[in-house]
C-alpha cells in the first residue's frame, strides 16, 4: 500500500506521516507512506495507490483527480487530522482502495 | 434563525469563491512558483546576515570587504538575478498545472521571453575607469583612464558627478533581479500560456511521415510555436523601444510600485487581506489560498527589495517598511492565528483534559509555526469563540509591528527568514539582529496570550455544556 499525502507546504502532512508510519508497522501492514506539498505531490502521484489531502487543501480535490487517473483521491477529515489519528486515517485508506 | 442561515450562506459563499481562487491555475502557478524559488531567497537572507551583520562583528577594514564578497557573490546569484530564475520556473509549474508534457520547454521560453523584454541598452553604474583600444592597431595595448579625470572635463554645473553610462552588452540586476520580479510573473506567466496555446493547434505541427522517428516529429513540433511565441515578443519589444520604453520598464513603475505602495499605505491593505485569509481558515480552508496570491507577492518582492538594499549597506526606505517578514515573523507566531499563544494558555490555565492533550501534540511543530493540529485539532475551525482571537490577534500584531518600524522602536524586516524559524530567533534574522525585536516578539506572545485566555475559557465553557447535555441525553 503506497499512501501519498499532501498539504499546502508539505509541513503538517509530514508530521501525520511519522505516526502513519509507526501504527502500519505495528499493525504489520506494510505500507509506503510519504508526504509532499501539493504541487509536487500532483507530479509524483503516479508513484502510489492513493493520495490523501489535508482538509486545509479540500478545494483541490477536484483538479488533484484530474492528475490521479483512476486512483483513489480523499480528503482527511478535519477532526482526524487535528488529532492525528493515524490508526484512522490508514483505515480510511484501506478503505477507500479496497473499494476501487 | 434567518440572520443564521444568512450568515451560513455568507461564509459558504466566501469558501467557495476562495476555493475558485485556489485552484485559478495562474493564481495557482505563482503560488507553487514561489514555493519553489523560495530556497533561493532564504540562503540570500542567511548570507546577508552573515555578511552584513556577523562578519562586522569581528572583522574590519580590508579583511571584512574581502570576507563580504562571499555574501555579494550569493546575492549576485540569487537576489540579483531572481526575476529571471522565476520566469523560468513559472513557465515550469504552470506546464505541469496545465498538464503539459513538454514542461521543460516552457522554462526555456519562460526565460527566454523574459529576457527579451528587455532594454538592449542600460545605464550601468559607472566603475573607477573608461577604457580606450586602438581601432587600427589591434595590437596596441589598451589605455585606461580614472573617471574621476572626467569631471572637469565636461565642464558640468556644480554640484553633478559622473553617475551612469549608456552600455549595451549587459543585463542589469535591476532588471534581472528584485525589480524584475513582477515583469517575470506576467511575461513568465504570459509566454507559456501562448507558447502551450500555439502547441496545441494541430495545423502547427509538422507531418514528416511514417519513417521519421517520433522524436524528430516532437522537436519540429515544439520548435514552431516556440518560433512564433518568441519572435511575438521581440516585436513587442522593438514596439515599445520605438517608443523609448520597454516592458520591464512599464510594469515595474505601473504595476509592481503601485502595489508596493499600496501595501506600505499603512497596514490597511495588508491587515484586511490576513482578516479575511485567517477567516477562511476558520472555515477549514488554508489561509495562504487569499493571503499567497493577494498579498504574499508583493510582500515577497518588499522583503526581496530590503534583502538587496541591506546588503549593499544602505538603509531601508518608509515605503518598504511593510512586507513578508512583518507577517510571518511578528502576526503568525506559532502559526496562523497565533496560536502559540493559545497553546500556552491551555498549558498554564486550562482544566480541559482534551485540549491539554491537543496542546501537547501541537506545541513542538508550533515552536515552529505549523499549527494544523491545533487548527483542526483544538479545534479553531467552526469554534466561533476561537476564530474571533484567530483573526484579531494577528490584524492588531501587523498594526502594532508595522507601527512600532514606523516610530523606529524596532528596525526594519531586512532578510526572509524561513517560516518555519522559532520565535525570537525569527524576529532577529528579520531584523538584521535586533534585539529589541525579540523582545517585541516576548510582548506580543504575552499579549495574544491575554486576549486568548478569555475566549478559551468560553470556548471550554461551551465544550463542557455541551459533553453535559450529551450525557443527560443519554
Amino acid at each position: 500500500m503506497n499512501i501519498l499525502l499532501a498539504c499546502n507546504a508539505g509541513m503538517s502532512t509530514s508530521l501525520l506521516v511519522q505516526k502513519m508510519r509507526k501504527e502500519a508497522a505495528s499493525q504489520g501492514v506494510e505500507a509506503t507512506i510519504e508526504a509532499k506539498p501539493l504541487n509536487k505531490a500532483l507530479e509524483a502521484i503516479g508513484d502510489f495507490d492513493i493520495l490523501m489531502l489535508g482538509p486545509q487543501i479540500s478545494y483541490a480535490k477536484k483538479d488533484a483527480e484530474s492528475f490521479a487517473g483512476d486512483k483513489p483521491v480523499i480528503v482527511i477529515p478535519m477532526a482526524d487530522y487535528g488529532r492525528m489519528n493515524a490508526k484512522g486515517i490508514i483505515a480510511e485508506a484501506t478503505k477507500a482502495l479496497a473499494n476501487k | 434563525m434567518a440572520e443564521e442561515s444568512k450568515g451560513q450562506a455568507f461564509l459558504d459563499k466566501f469558501a467557495e469563491v476562495s476555493a475558485r481562487i485556489g485552484n485559478q491555475i495562474h493564481l495557482r502557478t505563482l503560488r507553487d512558483a514561489f514555493a519553489t524559488v523560495m530556497p533561493l531567497y532564504i540562503l540570500a537572507g542567511i548570507a546577508v546576515f552573515v555578511s552584513q551583520v556577523l562578519f562586522p562583528l569581528f572583522l574590519s577594514g580590508d579583511s571584512l570587504s574581502a570576507a563580504q564578497v562571499w555574501g555579494s557573490a550569493v546575492t549576485l546569484g540569487t537576489l540579483n538575478f531572481a526575476a529571471v530564475i522565476l520566469a523560468g520556473v513559472l513557465g515550469y509549474c504552470f506546464a505541469v498545472n496545465k498538464h503539459f508534457e513538454n514542461a521543460i520547454s516552457c522554462v526555456v521560453v519562460g526565460i527566454s521571453a523574459f529576457v527579451i523584454m528587455m532594454p538592449q541598452t542600460i545605464v550601468a553604474t559607472l566603475g573607477s575607469a573608461v577604457y580606450a583600444t586602438n581601432a587600427a592597431d589591434k595590437t596596441a595595448a589598451t589605455l585606461s583612464y580614472a573617471v574621476d579625470s572626467f569631471s572637469g572635463a565636461l565642464g558640468m554645473a556644480d554640484g553633478y558627478a559622473l553617475s551612469g553610462v549608456d552600455v549595451t552588452g549587459a543585463f542589469a540586476t535591476s532588471n534581472t533581479g528584485a525589480n524584475g520580479l513582477f515583469g517575470a510573473i506576467i511575461i513568465g506567466l504570459l509566454a507559456a500560456t501562448v507558447f502551450i496555446k500555439l502547441s496545441g493547434l494541430e495545423k502547427l505541427k509538422v507531418n514528416l511521415g511514417e519513417g521519421v522517428p517520433p522524436a524528430v516529429a516532437d522537436s519540429f513540433n515544439v520548435m514552431i510555436p516556440m518560433l512564433l511565441t518568441l519572435s511575438l515578443f521581440a516585436l513587442v519589444a522593438a514596439v515599445l523601444a520605438g517608443f523609448g520604453t520597454d516592458l520591464l520598464t512599464l510594469i515595474a513603475t505601473g504595476i509592481a510600485a503601485p502595489l508596493k505602495g499600496i501595501m506600505n499605505a499603512g497596514p490597511w491593505a495588508v491587515i484586511v487581506i490576513y482578516t479575511l485569509a485567517n477567516l477562511l481558515f476558520c472555515l477549514g480552508i488554508h489561509q495562504s489560498t487569499i493571503s499567497g496570491v493577494l498579498a504574499e507577492p508583493i510582500l515577497t518582492m518588499l522583503i526581496i527589495d530590503n534583502m538587496a538594499t541591506f546588503a549593499a549597506g544602505q538603509p531601508i526606505p518608509a515605503d518598504h517598511y511593510m512586507n513578508m517578514q512583518i507577517v510571518n515573523s511578528f502576526a503568525l507566531i506559532g502559526g496562523s492565528g497565533c496560536t502559540f499563544a493559545l497553546l500556552l494558555d491551555t498549558f498554564l490555565f486550562s482544566r480541559n483534559k482534551g485540549s491539554k492533550e491537543v496542546a501537547k501534540l501541537s506545541i513542538l511543530p508550533g515552536l515552529f509555526n505549523i499549527n494544523e493540529p491545533v487548527i483542526y485539532g483544538y479545534p479553531i475551525v467552526f469554534n466561533l469563540p476561537l476564530m474571533i482571537p484567530f483573526v484579531l490577534i494577528p490584524d492588531l500584531l501587523i498594526a502594532a509591528t508595522y507601527g512600532l518600524t514606523c516610530a523606529g522602536v524596532i528596525a526594519p524586516c531586512v532578510v526572509q527568514a524561513p517560516w518555519t524559524t522559532p520565535p525570537v530567533i525569527s524576529a532577529l534574522l528579520a531584523t538584521g539582529g535586533d534585539w529589541r525585536a525579540a523582545v517585541w516578539q516576548v510582548i506580543e506572545i504575552a499579549g495574544a496570550m491575554a486576549i486568548y485566555l478569555p475566549f478559551m475559557k468560553v470556548s471550554e465553557r461551551a465544550v463542557q455544556k455541551q459533553l453535559e447535555l450529551e450525557a443527560n441525553a443519554a
